[in-house]
C-alpha cells in the first residue's frame, strides 16, 4: 500500500484531547505504525527535529516556564520525573549534636537542618563533588569522608539576656541576644581542596539566608557539627533540585460559531483574565453571508486572545447560551512546563541536566544489552 | 539510601512470584546510584574503583520463555521513567508488533519490558534500537532546548 | 566508664535474676563508688542543683520539688531525614 499523508487539518485535529462538560475524549496518543492503514507514523529523527520546537516563557533561576511541543507524553513525563528524582543535589545528611537545650528536639531540629536548600560554586557542586556511600564495613566508616564527597558544616548558637534592651521591652528578638537561629548561622567549614571550589561567592551557604531554623531563650544552646553529601530526590525529597517541576498541556479553545454582544462578555468572564478579548464586528465580517454576523456591526464579539492562560474551567460549558458555539480541548504534544528550583541549580540547566540525564541511562543500558546478548 | 535499604530488605526473602520460579533469584546489587554523571577525575580516588566495579553488575536480563521475535527482558533499578520512554520510542518502530512494559511490584526495584517484532528482526535489536532513539531525540531536544534560549535571552 | 566498656546486660551473668533467683544482686553503694554527686536541673529555676545520696529532692536556691535530668554530655548522631 502507497503511503498517503492525512491532511495537516486531520493530523491537528488527532493532537486534540477533547474536553466536554462530563467527559474527555481522545486522550491517548495515536501515531504509531499501525494505528492508521496507509500511513507511516514509524520513529525518524529528522522528521522528529521539523516537528519539535521549544518556547521560552521565562527564565529566572528560581523559575523557568517552557514549551515542548511535538514530543510525547512518555518522554515529557520522563524528564519531568528526572528532574524531581533523579538530578542529585548536596544536603545535610548526618547531623553530630554536641548540645541541644533548645525546646526543638534533636531528630526534629536534624529533620528541619537537613530540608534547607544550599548553594555553591557550580563547578565545585556538580563536577568535584562525587557520591559518598556508606561502607559495607561499618568500623571504615571514618575513612570514608573526603573533601570531594563530604561537605563540614558548624551550627553554635548560644542565647543571652541583652543587656542593652530598653526597659519594658517585651519583643523577644531584642530583649534576649540570638532569640531566633537562622540558616545564616550556618558556618561552612571548608577541608582539603574544598577551599579551591568554594571561596568568596562560591561558598557553601544555605540559598535562603532568613530561614528559621529554632527560637533560644536564655541559657539555651545549639552546638552541632553537620556532614553534607549528594543525594538524589528519588532517596529522599531534600536532595531534589527543585520545588516543583510540572508540566501541562496547552488549552484549546475554539469558538465554532459567533459569541456576540452581552453574551460575550459573559463568555468571557467564564474565563480567566487575558484569556478571551472583544472586539467589534467589522463592516466586512457583517456583510459576509452565512459567517452569523449579518446585521451585526459594530457589535462585540468573543475572540480567543490567550489560550495558554486558562485554567480549562469548563464554566462555558454550564450555560445554555454557549451550547454549540465553543469548543474546548488540550493540545496531547503541547508540555507547558513551570520549573522551580530551590536554588542549587539554575531553573533551565536543571531540565538540560534531566535531558543528558536520560541520554545517560539510555547509553548505560544500551552496553549493558550488548553485553547481556554476549 | 532508601533504595539500598529497600534491595536488602527484599533480597533476605526471595520472591516465590510465580513467573520467577524457574528463574534464578536476581542478585541485587548494593549499589547507591550507578549515575555518576562526570565519571572523569583528575586524581584516582578510592571512590572511583568501585564505581567501576558496579558498573560491571548486569541489570538487564532475558526471562525465561522468550523466543527471538518475541522476549520480555527484566531490568533492575528502573522504573516508570525510562519504561514508558523505552516502550514509547520502541512503539515507534514499524518492525515491532507489541511493545508493553510492567512494573510487577511496587517494592521489587524491577521493570519488565515486552516485545514482539515481525519476522525479519528480533526483540534484542529492537530494544537496542529504541535505546539507540532515545539517546538521538535527547540530543535534539538539547539543541533546540538551547537555541530556545538563547533566541529568549536575546529578547 | 567509657562507652566502649560499658556492655549490654545479659540474663547469662549474675547480675539480674531471671523468675525471683536466690542470689539478688546487692544495692551499690553510690557514696562509695566516688561519684556521690549528681547534678539536676530545678524545673523552676533552671539553676544546677548538686544532690547527693540521702538529700531531699529539692532545689537548694528556690525550693522547688520539681528536678530535671541533665543532658547528656556526649555527642549524639542524627540523620537529617
Amino acid at each position: 500500500m502507497p503511503h498517503k499523508s492525512p491532511t495537516k487539518e486531520v493530523l491537528e485535529e488527532r493532537k486534540i484531547v477533547g474536553i466536554k462538560d462530563e467527559t474527555i475524549t481522545h486522550v491517548s496518543s495515536s501515531d504509531y505504525p499501525l494505528t492508521y492503514p496507509g500511513e507511516d507514523h514509524s520513529w525518524d529523527i529528522e522528521s522528529f527535529r521539523r516537528g519539535f520546537r521549544v518556547e521560552f516563557h521565562q527564565n529566572d533561576p528560581y523559575e523557568a516556564s517552557f514549551s515542548l511541543i511535538g514530543i510525547d507524553a512518555s518522554i515529557a513525563n520522563a524528564f519531568r520525573r528526572i528532574m524531581i528524582a533523579d538530578i542529585p543535589t548536596l544536603a545535610i545528611e548526618t547531623v553530630f549534636i554536641n548540645n541541644n537545650t533548645s525546646v526543638i528536639q534533636d531528630e526534629v531540629l536534624s529533620h528541619r537542618l537537613g530540608l534547607i536548600p544550599f548553594k555553591g560554586g557550580h563547578e565545585g557542586l556538580h563536577k568535584f563533588l562525587k557520591w559518598w556511600r556508606k561502607p559495607t564495613d561499618e568500623s571504615e566508616i571514618n575513612n570514608s569522608y573526603y573533601d570531594n564527597n563530604t561537605v563540614s558544616l558548624r551550627l553554635e548558637v548560644q542565647c543571652e539576656h541583652n543587656e542593652k534592651a530598653a526597659a519594658g521591652e517585651t519583643d523577644p528578638t531584642k530583649l534576649y541576644k540570638n532569640a531566633h537561629v537562622y540558616a545564616r548561622d550556618i558556618e561552612f567549614c571548608p577541608v582539603g581542596r574544598q577551599d579551591k571550589y568554594f571561596s568568596g561567592a562560591d561558598a557553601i551557604a544555605p540559598v535562603n539566608p532568613d530561614i528559621l531554623i529554632a527560637k533560644l531563650r536564655p541559657g539555651q544552646e545549639i552546638s552541632l557539627s553537620m556532614h553534607m553529601h549528594k543525594g538524589v530526590g528519588s532517596d529522599h525529597s531534600k536532595f531534589s533540585p527543585v520545588a516543583t517541576a510540572s508540566y501541562r498541556l496547552m488549552p484549546v479553545i475554539s469558538i465554532e460559531r459567533p459569541i456576540l454582544g452581552k453574551d460575550a462578555e459573559k463568555f468571557m468572564r467564564c474565563f480567566p483574565p487575558g484569556v478571551i478579548k472583544l472586539e467589534k464586528v467589522t463592516k466586512k465580517e457583517a456583510a459576509k453571508k452565512g459567517s452569523g454576523y449579518e446585521g451585526h456591526e459594530g457589535e462585540d464579539k468573543a475572540v480567543v486572545a490567550d489560550p495558554m492562560r486558562d485554567t480549562v474551567s469548563r464554566e462555558c460549558l454550564r450555560h445554555e447560551e454557549f451550547k454549540g458555539k465553543v469548543k474546548l480541548g488540550r493540545r496531547r504534544d503541547h508540555f507547558i512546563y513551570l520549573v522551580e528550583s530551590t536554588g542549587q541549580w539554575e531553573s533551565d540547566a536543571i531540565f538540560l541536566e534531566s535531558v543528558a540525564h536520560l541520554k545517560k541511562r539510555a547509553q548505560d543500558l544500551e552496553k549493558q544489552v550488548r553485553n547481556m546478548v554476549r | 539510601m532508601a533504595r539500598t535499604k529497600a534491595n536488602k530488605a527484599e533480597s533476605v526473602e526471595p520472591q516465590s512470584d510465580v513467573v520467577m520460579d524457574e528463574a534464578p533469584t536476581s542478585h541485587q546489587p548494593e549499589r547507591g546510584d550507578e549515575m555518576s554523571v562526570d565519571e572523569e577525575n583528575e586524581e584516582v580516588e578510592v571512590e572511583d574503583n568501585d564505581a567501576e566495579i558496579e558498573e560491571d553488575i548486569q541489570r538487564v536480563r532475558l526471562l525465561p520463555g522468550s523466543t527471538p521475535t518475541a522476549a520480555s527482558f527484566e531490568f533492575l533499578n528502573e522504573g516508570h521513567t525510562l519504561g514508558n520512554a523505552l516502550r514509547y520510542i520502541i512503539m515507534k518502530n514499524p518492525d515491532v508488533e507489541f511493545c508493553a512494559y510492567a512494573i510487577p511490584h511496587p517494592s521489587e526495584p524491577k521493570m519488565n519490558v515486552r516485545i514482539q517484532t515481525f519476522d525479519g528482526t528480533t526483540a534484542v535489536e529492537a530494544l537496542e534500537k529504541g535505546l539507540r532513539d532515545l539517546q538521538e531525540l535527547c540530543d535534539v531536544v538539547t539543541d533546540e532546548f538551547v537555541v530556545a534560549r538563547e533566541k529568549f535571552v536575546a529578547k | 566508664m567509657s562507652r566502649e566498656e560499658y556492655q549490654v546486660p545479659t540474663g547469662s551473668g549474675s547480675s539480674i535474676g531471671v523468675g525471683g533467683s536466690s542470689s539478688a544482686p546487692a544495692a551499690r553503694d553510690y557514696a562509695s563508688e566516688g561519684g556521690g554527686t549528681m547534678h539536676y536541673i530545678c524545673g523552676d529555676c533552671s539553676s544546677r542543683v548538686p544532690l547527693e545520696k540521702g538529700t531531699g529532692i529539692r532545689c537548694q536556691k528556690c525550693g522547688a520539688r520539681v528536678l530535671y535530668k541533665e543532658r547528656t554530655k556526649r555527642m549524639v548522631q542524627f540523620e537529617a531525614r
